[in-house]
Parts: C-alpha cells; structure tokens; sequence
C-alpha cells in the first residue's frame, strides 16, 4: 500500500498521537526549536480518548509547566475518595472508607485532583503545542514507521505518504500497534488489559454539588453480588462527579488468565443494571435527578508494571522513543495513567533534545529516557501499586478484612504508608531545582479553583472578573492576595538558600517516610478526627476563602 | 444474544457518532480461527458473530475502536487496525 511519493518534507521530531502525552513533548521540543510535527488519527483532537478521568494533583505539580501556569479545561476539583465496602446489596449491608479527604479548610481550593472530558482538555494541550510552534496534522493515521539501516527514520502513514524525522516519538496509548509493528515491544497480553464500560449522566450543577460533592465514589463488592465487576481480577466500580455531569465507569480485565474470557458483554449490562437500582445512594440520590447522555467503552493497559517481563519490556530503538500509555505506564492502582503520561513526554523531549544537539539518536543514547523513567519516584510508584491487584486474594479468601486493608491501603488513608517517599522525594526534587515552585504551586490552586467556578479557561471566551460583584470587594480581596502572594513570594526568595540547603539535606533521609507513616499512622488518624470535630469552624473559613478567591482578580494568580 | 443486545442497546449507542467509510480495519482470518467466540463475549459493540464455527465481522457500525477483540483472540486470528483517518466512531463525553 505505500504509495510512490517524493518524501516530503524532513522533520527533526515526529510525535504519533494527540492524546495526553503527545502534546507535551511537542510543546518542548516546539520550543526548543525543533521542527515538529504531531500527527492525530481523529479528526478532532481528543475525540477518540476515552477515560476517566481524575488527574491526580502530582500530575500537574511536577508535570510540565505550561500545564501548571495554564489555565485547562477542567470539570471539578476533587477532595478524595468515599469507598463503599459492599458485604450484602439486598441488606445495604455496607461499610465506608473515605479516610482519604483533603480537610477543611484546605478543601476544595487545595485538591486532591481535577475532573476533566479528554476532548476539551487535549484539545487544549494540542493548541498549546500549536502556539508553540509544532504542526499538526489530524485525520492521519500512522501505519508504520521507516527503517532504514535497522533504524526508525521517520513514519509511513496509511495512504503511504513517507514523512522523515529524525526522531520519532511515539504516544499513541495502550494498543501500542505502531511500537509492536516497529518491533520496539510485544503487544500486552490480555491479563493486563480492562475493559472499561463508561457511561456519563448530565446532572444539574446544583444537584452534584449537593449529592456528589467534590468527591470521587469507588464500590467494591463480591463475586455474588453482580455488582461490580468481581474483585478477584482487580476490578471495581467508579464515580466521578463532573461540573454538570456524572462519570461512571466499570472495568474488568479481559481474561482471567489461563485463558478464561468471561462473557463482558453479559456482566456489564446485569452490574450496570443492579448498581443503579439496588446501590442505595446511586437509585436514591442520583438516579432521579439524572439523564443518560453517552455509552462508551475503551480498554486500558491496568497491571503492565507488575509483570517483570513486560515492565523490562524496552520503550525505545534506534530513532525511536515510547511514552504514556504506549509504554505502559498506565497505574496499577488508580488506573492514573495521565501524571506518568506527562512526566515521560517531558522526560523523552528532554532526551530527544539532547540526542538531536549531540547528532545521536541511537538506542544506545535513547537508553537514558528509560534510566530517567525508571528513577523518577512517582512513575515508579504509580506502575508498582499492588492494592487493586491484591484483592484477588481478598475475594478468594472471602475475606472482608483482607478486602477492606486493601482498599484502605489503595484509596484510604493508609495510601501514605507507601506513596509518601516517592511524593517527598518528588517535593524536595522540584525545591531543590527551584524554591520558587512553591509560589507556582499554591497560585495553580487558587487559579485553577477561580477558573472551574467561572468557566474560566484558555482559548475560550469568558466574561473575565464577571465574578467580582462588587468593587470593593473586588478591591479587599485583591489586595489581600495580592499581599499574601507577594509577600510569600518574597520570604520565599529571602530564605532561598536556606530551603535548598535544607532539601538537599532532607532527600535522602525521606526514604524513612513510608516506614515513618507505618507507626504514625493510627496517631495521624487520631489528629484527623479531633481535626473533624472544628467542622464548623474550618468549614466556615474554607467557605470564606472561597468567596474571596472568586471576587478576586485572577491575573493575581498568575505568573508575575 | 439478540435479546441481550435489545437491552443494552435500546435504539443506539447515545454520545457516539460514527463518520464516514472506514474501511474493513478489524478482519478474522478464517484459516486461524477455532471458533471459541472470545471475540463474541468481549465486543461491546456486537460486532461479531459465529457462522459455521468460525468468527466473521457482522458490521463494525458500533466498533469503539477498543481492540478486545485483538487482545483476547488466542489464535492471533484478528487482524486490527485503526480505520481510515478522520473516521470511525467521535465523542465529546469520554
Ligand atoms: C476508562 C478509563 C479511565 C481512566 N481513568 C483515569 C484517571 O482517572 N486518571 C488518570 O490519570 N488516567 C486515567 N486513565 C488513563 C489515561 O486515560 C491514559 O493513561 C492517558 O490517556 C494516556 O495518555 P497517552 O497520551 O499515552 O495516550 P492517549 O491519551 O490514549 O492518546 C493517544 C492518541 O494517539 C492517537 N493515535 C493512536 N494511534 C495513532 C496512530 N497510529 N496515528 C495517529 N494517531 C494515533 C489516538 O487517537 C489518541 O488521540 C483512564 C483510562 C481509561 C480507559
Ligand atoms: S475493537 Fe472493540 S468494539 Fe471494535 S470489534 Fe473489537 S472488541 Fe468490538
Ligand atoms: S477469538 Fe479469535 S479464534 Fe476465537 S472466535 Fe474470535 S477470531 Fe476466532
């Protein structure tokens, strides 16, 4: 099928897919001068994504920084998690975790996460690759790569036309058919994959601030209740509440090994069926207050990092390098594949840059995208997870003590007692490099959560400080952040060194932390409960934080 | 399996839009398959059927484009590939 044509023109970067990684390499190599192209095979970018979607807040404090200063398209902030724990539907004999919460007052300005639709929220990563200085080409499928010599110089798309680069990064997600057919790495087999049943309900904005909330909703439930999908296999149910909708998805692997393929198509429609009439705050509270808008279903790559062969698996070749979901790098837990996808598209731009200066792009040079993956704590912890993986056994044992510390230990409060090293080490990395990330950090919370209340985004119109009711109270609350930002901002500069020092200090020892959390945690649990017990107060000035961050000016929380 | 489909997809497949000619991009290769219908019990879209023991593509008008048909055939009988650029199924809601 390839078609005789002159090889157009010659690309220093060719990215595969405009998903959530592609765009982010693209904006760093764009920026750096290379001549990029991103090819997409949809015709809009992002409207073949499907997924969740909750990006976790360690996404985007060390995720790229146009991301961090930029204003996304997002759907609600997150606050944590309520899991529910379910025994017997038929006697709502269930029990609740939601040891997970951001506490007032830091709730819902400092967030767990953001809800966002791919669509939007790829499309705005995609305009900014553009702004930067990448072209892009969508309605073009990449059928395979050229190799010459052994080594990739460039793709081939499906009607033949032969496109050179001399580096070609690949993001096109799970299926990976480029990577395989490039020979880079095998396709997964169908243990590691799910397959994720998504249904999105509207639902009036007022109706999921009162019933939902900003809270993420997990079940997890036996075999017998056909409810969610069996835990044995590491599945579950999940509820996102959006800004005017609600996302729900099911997920179940596809083969139960020993080639044991259940009959999805069954399963799904009796669990979709008994989950919203029988679980109680599902037909009460949000049935009748919503409407069905989309049915969709996708796979997705779940426990690709805890299998040796496929972790070792390379993601680069000659010319070539994986990343995202390409590389499977989807977590085991959370299924958080979006935080990996963009910490890797920055690691392999990084690398792409650097190999283009010094004239090498072999698999030799390229290997050092694979060390930077493997020493970057946050992706290797989010690939390494064994909670959602473990409670296999729980459900074999029919052991609900088993199946609730898993749980607790996944999406409970006892999460700290394996991600805190990695997000400490990541913290003290990122002070280390450049104090001044703090005031970048606690800015993007406060714009982020003024953007989701006025709809405020890049490449969209809005009524800019449409919010701000009152001149004078535009003008006090202005001034108020205005002063806490900058004199935060100047303290921060002031003790420079010090923090530097300090956190240079600090990381080597924060391997201590898990361990740390291990033995403090039933004290930290008994200081979050007496925190509990001030509700009214730490309610009243989360509240009274929020009315002021929405009459401010938003250019406050931009960067200077 | 026909009622099953009634109820799961009433009329169609709502916030899903299918565009243009996408070309046969999911094909069963006859001489591999065994007939054991994993394809069938994955594809949420029904776009299988078993006829005389083996698998054939009934019509790929709700393909999502997911690949379990690929992933689980055990006899590497499917030949998977995305369907012509700019086609196939769109969705603002995933
Ligand atoms: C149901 C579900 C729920 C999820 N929930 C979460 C969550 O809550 N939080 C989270 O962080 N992550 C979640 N994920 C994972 C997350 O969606 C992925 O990790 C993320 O999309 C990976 O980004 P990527 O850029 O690697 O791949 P993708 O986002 O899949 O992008 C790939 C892009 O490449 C294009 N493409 C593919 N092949 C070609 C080709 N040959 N030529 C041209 N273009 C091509 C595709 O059209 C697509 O636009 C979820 C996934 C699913 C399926
Ligand atoms: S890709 Fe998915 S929807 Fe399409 S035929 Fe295969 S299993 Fe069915
Ligand atoms: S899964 Fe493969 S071998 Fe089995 S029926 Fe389908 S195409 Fe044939």
């Amino acid at each position: 099928m390839e078609k005789e044509t002159e090889e157009s023109k010659e690309y220093d970067v060719i990215i595969v897919g405009a998903g959530f990684a592609g765009p982010v390499a693209a904006v760093k190599c764009a920026r750096a001068g290379l001549k990029t192209l991103m090819l997409e095979r949809s015709a809009r970018v992002g409207e073949k994504v499907i997924s969740g979607l909750t990006i976790p807040f360690h996404g985007f404090l060390f995720g790229p920084d146009f991301i961090r200063e930029g204003n996304p398209p997002i759907e609600r902030p997150v606050d944590g998690i309520i899991n529910y724990i379910i025994r017997d539907i038929d006697s709502c004999d269930i029990e609740i975790d939601d040891s997970l919460r951001i506490p007032k007052p830091f709730s819902p300005v400092i967030a767990f996460g953001y809800n966002a639709y791919c669509r939007p929220f790829c499309e705005w990563e995609a305009q900014m690759a553009v702004n930067a200085g990448c072209e892009l080409r969508t309605s073009t499928t990449v059928a395979d790569v050229i190799k010459e010599d052994g080594k990739v110089a460039g793709v081939i798309t499906e009607d033949g036309e032969r496109i050179r680069a001399r580096i070609v990064i690949d993001a096109e997600g799970s299926q990976g058919l480029v990577a395989v057919k490039a020979g880079v790495r095998e396709k997964y087999p169908p243990e590691v994959i799910s397959l994720a049943d998504v249904y999105d309900y509207e639902m009036s904005k007022e109706d999921v601030d009162t019933v939902l909330g900003h809270t993420l909703r997990f079940c997890w439930a036996w075999d017998e209740e056909n409810l969610a999908p069996p835990l044995g296999y590491g599945n579950g149910l999940m509820v996102w509440p959006y800004r005017r909708s609600v996302h729900f998805c099911q997920d179940q692997c596809l083969s139960l090994g020993e080639g044991r393929v259940s009959n999805l198509r069954k399963a799904f429609l009796e669990y979709h069926r008994n989950i919203t009439t029988k679980l109680p705050w599902w037909r009460d509270e949000v049935q009748p207050r919503v409407k069905l808008r989309a049915h969709m279903w996708e796979t997705f790559e779940i426990f690709v990092g805890l299998d040796k062969r496929l972790r070792n698996m390379p993601s680069c070749t000659d010319g070539m390098i994986l990343i995202g979901d390409a590389a499977g790098l989807e977590g085991t837990e959370l299924c958080d594949g979006v935080p990996a996808a963009w910490f890797s598209a920055d690691i392999a731009a990084d690398v792409a840059i650097e190999a283009l200066f010094s004239n090498d792009t072999s698999k030799e040079f390229l290997k050092r995208y694979e060390e930077r993956v493997r020493d970057h704590p946050m992706i290797q912890w989010s690939i390494s997870g064994t909670n959602r993986y473990n409670l296999r056994f729980a459900q074999d044992l029919h052991d609900f003590e088993e199946l609730k510390k898993y749980v607790h230990r996944g999406w409970g409060l006892a999460c700290f007692t394996h991600v805190s090293t990695p997000l400490l080490k990541m913290i003290l990395r990122f002070i280390r490099e450049d104090p001044m990330i703090i005031d970048s950090w606690i800015r993007m919370f406060f714009r982020y959560y003024y953007n989701w209340v006025y709809e405020r985004y890049d490449q969209r119109d809005f009524a800019d400080r449409k919010g701000v009711n009152s001149a004078m109270k535009g003008t006090f609350s202005s001034f108020l952040f205005k002063s806490f930002i900058r004199g935060f901002a100047i303290t921060l500069r002031f003790f420079s060194p010090f923090i530097r020092f300090a956190a240079r200090v600090l990381e080597p020892v924060c391997v201590v932390a898990n361990p740390l959390m291990g033995l403090l945690l039933p004290f930290f649990k008994g200081f979050l409960n007496f925190w509990a017990k001030l509700e009214p107060l730490t309610s009243r000035i989360s509240d009274v934080s929020v009315e002021l961050i929405k009459w401010s000016d938003p250019r406050i929380f931009e960067r200077p | 399996m026909g009622v099953l489909a009634l109820e799961m997809f009433p009329d169609e497949v709502p916030g899903v839009d299918w565009i243009g000619v996408t070309g046969d991009f999911v094909r069963v290769i006859d001489e591999k398959c065994d007939g054991c219908a994993c394809c069938v019990r994955v594809c949420l879209g029904e776009c299988f059927e078993i006829h005389d023991k083996k698998a054939r593509v009934r019509s790929l008008a709700r393909c999502m484009e997911c690949a379990a048909c690929w992933y689980v055939c055990p006899k590497e009988a499917i030949i998977f590939n995305w369907p012509q650029g700019g086609t196939g199924f769109r969705t603002d809601w995933g």
